[in-house]
């Protein structure tokens, strides 16, 4: 059992006191606006803002801040693979870590990393591999660190589209930037980019089609680079979910754009007066 | 996952034969291996099975314990899933070499179960609040040939099936303090309907095609596997993709839609595991 030795933690059995609540549990209504005034059944995304190169040490990063959902990302790489005996001479390595940080969710999380964590970091290297131009990097390893800042939903998601951002401002070769998008299918009515309360607390209204669904997709070359759901849902649900995610995809497109090309004119060096 | 190297050539050979429906091995792009389903193979756990699929073989225990229910959720047990990938099944995963495979398989098991149709919870309740049936399913892999999602669901709607929950009585004595008590009669116990438990199907694209329950060669010339976890009725409860290869949209319209074909396994599978059905060895 692997224990944390470098921190003193709080006693063992210690419980979040939002168990005690009175109250009743929030059941959302499932028709109508949303909470924070979106649609419902509409590529309704929250915005978002964007910014490139705030770790100065890293080779790239990037921050993504949508509704309360922050996170950045930091790329460290191309270097030399730490393991000797997994240099793989034809292509590169790729190596993605995502963590949350204790604070991020409603319930204090631990620096360990669960299974949850290992599993997202899992699903963010299937869905970065396509895009990056791995044979051009020969026994080298890039190095993706996600750290998840505040949790409100949508999570995957942004830290797909945070991390394609860092590795493109690193200059890491890639065929294209990859763009995540989820949603929420509660009863018959889908929620594009859901909230923490939207994804954790389903309305017991109908019991059919709960889920959620997480796509990751290069826009340009139209291809669905990570897929993820889970919840019960008919097969004709999970299409029109996918198309749904895809459609947000591409709103997103022209704004993470725009912020890469003004990170890399801040970078260029000023135009020579001759 | 465990891999064998493959020629250029030989992949070309096969993507070749999957182009046009035929496969190494002669089944076409929709057929399963020989499967074989054994269940109550071991006798110290409360229920058990072991699938053979082909050359990939996995055996399934699953013991029940009495434990606190989760503080959210007081009026249900809860499944912890654990798979651990043996040595014998090849030398990668000698020591801690399966351990990134087995953690990923119990993720994807996680998600499987992750919705209230699948076990019924609310009947592994004792005394809400306070007892409660929690399941251990352990998944153990014995052999490697590929094909592993779809082999360790089925083992473990076999192995549900043949649980045997001892029944147990609450009963106050005089500080008000609460007793449990199992019956004396070994076969007093509670099953499980395993109706809705999903079938995992993995679809690998190989070339333009896709191909079902695929060998370790197979997956070797494709790039990327879409995995489906259906229940006989057609609901979906969890899909992924896996592989580090990107898929066409269309290409995985076409794969939820062809899962429906494959739904004939998660049928035969259901039809076997009616209760009265007397299932003990069977082979597919």
């Amino acid at each position: 059992m692997p224990t944390d030795t470098k921190r003193v933690r709080g006693p063992e059995v210690s419980q979040s006191p939002s168990l005690f609540l009175c109250r009743p549990p929030v059941v959302l209504p499932s028709q109508g606006p949303r909470a924070d005034g979106r649609q419902r059944d509409q590529v309704d995304v929250r915005p978002v803002f964007v910014r490139c190169g705030l770790v100065s040490q890293a080779k790239g990063s990037a921050y993504i801040e949508a509704g309360n959902t922050k996170l950045m990302c930091c790329v460290y790489g191309p270097r030399e693979t730490e393991r000797k005996d997994e240099t793989d001479m034809k292509c590169g390595r790729l190596t993605t870590d995502m963590r949350f940080a204790p604070f991020s969710c409603p319930e204090r999380g631990s620096w360990i990393q669960g299974s949850q964590d290992k599993d997202f970091s899992l699903m963010l290297h299937e869905s970065l591999q396509p895009a990056v131009c791995l044979h051009k990097y020969p026994r080298s390893q890039i190095e993706v660190n996600v750290m998840v800042l505040e949790n409100s939903g949508s999570v995957l998601a942004h830290a797909i589209t945070c991390a394609s951002l860092a590795l493109a401002d690193a200059g890491i070769e890639m065929y294209d930037l990859v763009l995540g998008c989820s949603i929420r299918q509660d009863g018959a009515s889908c929620v594009v980019d859901p909230s923490y309360m939207e994804e954790n607390y389903c309305s017991s209204a109908s019991s059919e089609n709960q889920g959620g669904l997480t796509v990751a997709f290069l826009p340009s070359l139209n291809q669905i680079s990570g897929l993820q759901s889970d919840g019960e849902m008919t097969e004709e649900i999970l299409t029109a979910g996918v198309r749904t995610c895809i459609e947000g995809c591409y709103k997103l497109y022209p704004v993470i754009q725009q912020a890469l090309a003004k990170a890399v004119r801040k970078a260029a060096p000023p135009p020579s007066e001759s | 996952m465990a891999t064998v190297q493959v020629s250029e050539a030989e992949k070309v050979y096969i993507l070749h034969g999957i182009r046009d429906d035929l496969r190494v091995d002669g089944r076409g792009c929709e057929d399963y291996r020989h499967m074989e389903i054994e269940t109550d193979v071991v006798s110290n756990t409360d229920g058990s099975a072991k699938v053979t699929l082909g050359h990939t073989a996995v055996l399934v225990g699953i013991k029940a314990d009495i434990g606190k229910p989760r503080p959210l959720v007081p009026n249900e047990g809860y499944l912890e899933f654990f798979v651990d990938c043996s040595a014998n099944a090849t030398p990668e995963f000698e020591g801690r070499g399966g351990e990134e495979l087995g953690t990923e398989l119990s993720n994807t098991l996680y998600k499987v179960f992750n919705n209230k149709h699948s076990v019924d919870l609310k009947s592994l309740c004792i005394c809400p609040g306070e007892h409660c049936w929690v399941l251990y399913v352990d998944v153990l892999l014995l052999q490697c040939d590929g094909n592993l999602y779809d082999a360790i669901s089925i083992a473990i709607k076999a192995a549900l099936f043949n649980t045997k929950i001892p029944r147990v009585r609450i009963s106050t004595d005089e500080e008000g303090g609460k007793e449990i008590e199992l019956s004396d009669d070994p076969y007093d116990c509670m099953r499980l309907n395993v109706e809705n438990v999903p079938c995992i199907v993995t679809l690998c694209k190989v070339g333009h095609r896709h191909v079902v329950d695929a060998t370790l060669q197979e997956k070797a010339c494709s790039v990327a596997s879409l995995i489906i976890s259906v229940t006989h009725k057609g609901t979906v409860t969890c899909t992924r993709k896996v592989g580090g290869g990107s898929l066409d949209s269309e290409s995985i319209f076409e794969m939820t839609e062809l899962h429906h074909s494959c739904f004939t396994l998660s049928e035969s599978i259901h039809l076997l595991s009616r209760p009265g059905s007397g299932w003990s060895s069977t082979s597919t």
